[in-house]
């Protein structure tokens, strides 16, 4: 019974709207934050940015620069210096420190964000903050989400208090999903998105 | 619950109670296009636009002049897109989309059709029907989606005329209004109740 009803929705479905085609490239995009809310952002007044972005492929990483990381990386810079947070060099010892990151497509279509998390440390080298002995945690629950087409996600890290906790914390994680995204053009729209859903982030 | 089970015992009760009269009446099938009003809680929680986008089929069995059973059929798609707003998944975790709700429902009920005036020309007409409601529901973020298919329950009281191509004429124009009750209790939402309106043609088969 149940599939002949299905099949039977089926030969009718040619009537329904599509709702994936009747999105704008704008309109298709979505921006996930989440953040520790044991921590008040404003105790922290320096933060220094990553010079490349991680394209994290299958769980592996290299680093690159081409004019659509320069714009990401350049728009988190503007939307943290507008947060308050003064940019200063990482061997300056910053309060925060900035990753950017690009996930694309693996081989199967699909990676688990939470898989991301498991091997950070492969991403971004402990030692490129200045902390080699220290590992990464992630102190809130954040959610596993199937990425097919690729997202960008930008992570802010507590360096501040990386040798009492000995480990570096990630503080906050913004994700940017959906079409038309790895563009320079748009790279300050959508950090902009990130950073306006996140009011608690400010000094 | 129990007036559902009453609606549901009263539709195969009629049309099944007078099946030893059923070679002398007369089969007829009914196509409609349908449009549909979402209400309450279908129309404030998922999709508050209306759907044009619908069909009803009848198969119908004259038991008499008076008294019709038999099946019915359909499709109906809405869709809505919200504007863009922030959604709190947890009490850190924040997602900014614009949501689309896709609805498709696939109603199979056991009708039952009762003709007030069977011999003025217009034929009005009183009608009530009970069964499976299939509901394939999309939610999408922004372009990401997860779709759930379910059967539920779904019952509808309706009204309307049948207008003979000829005074003679079994075959004829129909026009219609239901209000179908389709509770849907899932993730929070309460029902998929609707006022529908439809015209079409009814078919003398044979």
């Amino acid at each position: 019974m149940l599939i002949g009803l299905a099949g039977f929705s089926t030969v009718f479905t040619s009537c329904t709207k599509d709702p994936v085609s009747n999105l704008s490239n704008d309109e298709s995009r979505i921006y996930i934050t989440d953040h520790d809310s044991t921590v008040n952002f404003s105790n922290y007044k320096t933060y220094s940015i990553s010079d490349s972005v991680a394209v994290i492929d299958n769980q592996n990483a290299t680093h690159e620069l081409t004019a659509s990381d320069q714009a990401y990386i350049d728009a988190v810079k503007k939307y943290m210096n507008m947060a308050g947070y003064q940019l200063v060099s990482k061997d300056a010892t910053p309060d925060l420190g900035v990753d950017v990151n690009h996930i694309v497509n693996t081989s199967t279509g699909v990676i688990s964000y939470g898989d991301y998390w498991n091997d950070y440390g492969g991403y971004w080298d402990p030692y490129y903050w200045g902390y080699p002995d220290y590992g990464y945690y992630i102190p809130y629950a954040y959610s596993v989400y199937q990425i097919k087409e690729g997202a960008i996600s930008v992570d802010i890290l507590d360096l501040k208090n990386a040798s009492k906790n000995d480990k570096i914390n990630v503080l906050w994680t913004g994700l940017i999903r959906g079409s038309g995204i790895f563009d320079a053009s748009v790279a300050d729209a959508q950090v902009k998105a990130l950073f306006d859903q996140s009011p608690y982030l400010k000094h | 619950m129990k007036k559902i089970k009453k609606l549901v015992v009263l539709s195969v009760f009629i049309c099944f109670a007078f099946s030893a009269n059923a070679q002398q009446g007369s089969l007829k099938f009914g196509l409609n296009y349908n449009y549909s009003f979402p209400m309450s809680g279908f129309k404030k929680d998922l999709v508050s636009n209306n759907s044009p986008r619908g069909f009803i089929g009848e198969l119908m069995y004259s038991f008499n002049d008076k008294l019709a059973g038999g099946l019915l059929f359909g499709f109906q798609d809405y869709y809505q897109k919200y504007p863009r707003a922030i959604y709190h998944l947890t009490n850190t975790q924040d997602i900014s989309a614009v949501l689309s709700n896709s609805i498709q429902t696939t109603p199979v009920l056991l009708k039952a059709k009762y003709f007030l005036t069977p011999t003025s020309y217009i034929k009005p007409y009183v009608s009530l029907a009970a069964g499976a409601n299939l509901i394939d529901f999309k939610q999408y973020f922004g372009e990401f989606g997860n779709s759930t298919t379910s059967v539920g329950f779904r019952a509808q009281g309706g009204l309307g005329v049948l207008i003979p191509f000829k005074k003679t004429s079994a075959s004829g124009i129909n026009i219609g209004a239901s209000y179908d009750y389709a509770p849907y209790k899932k993730n929070g939402y309460k029902d998929l109740n609707s006022v529908n309106v439809q015209a079409g043609v009814v078919i003398e088969l044979r």
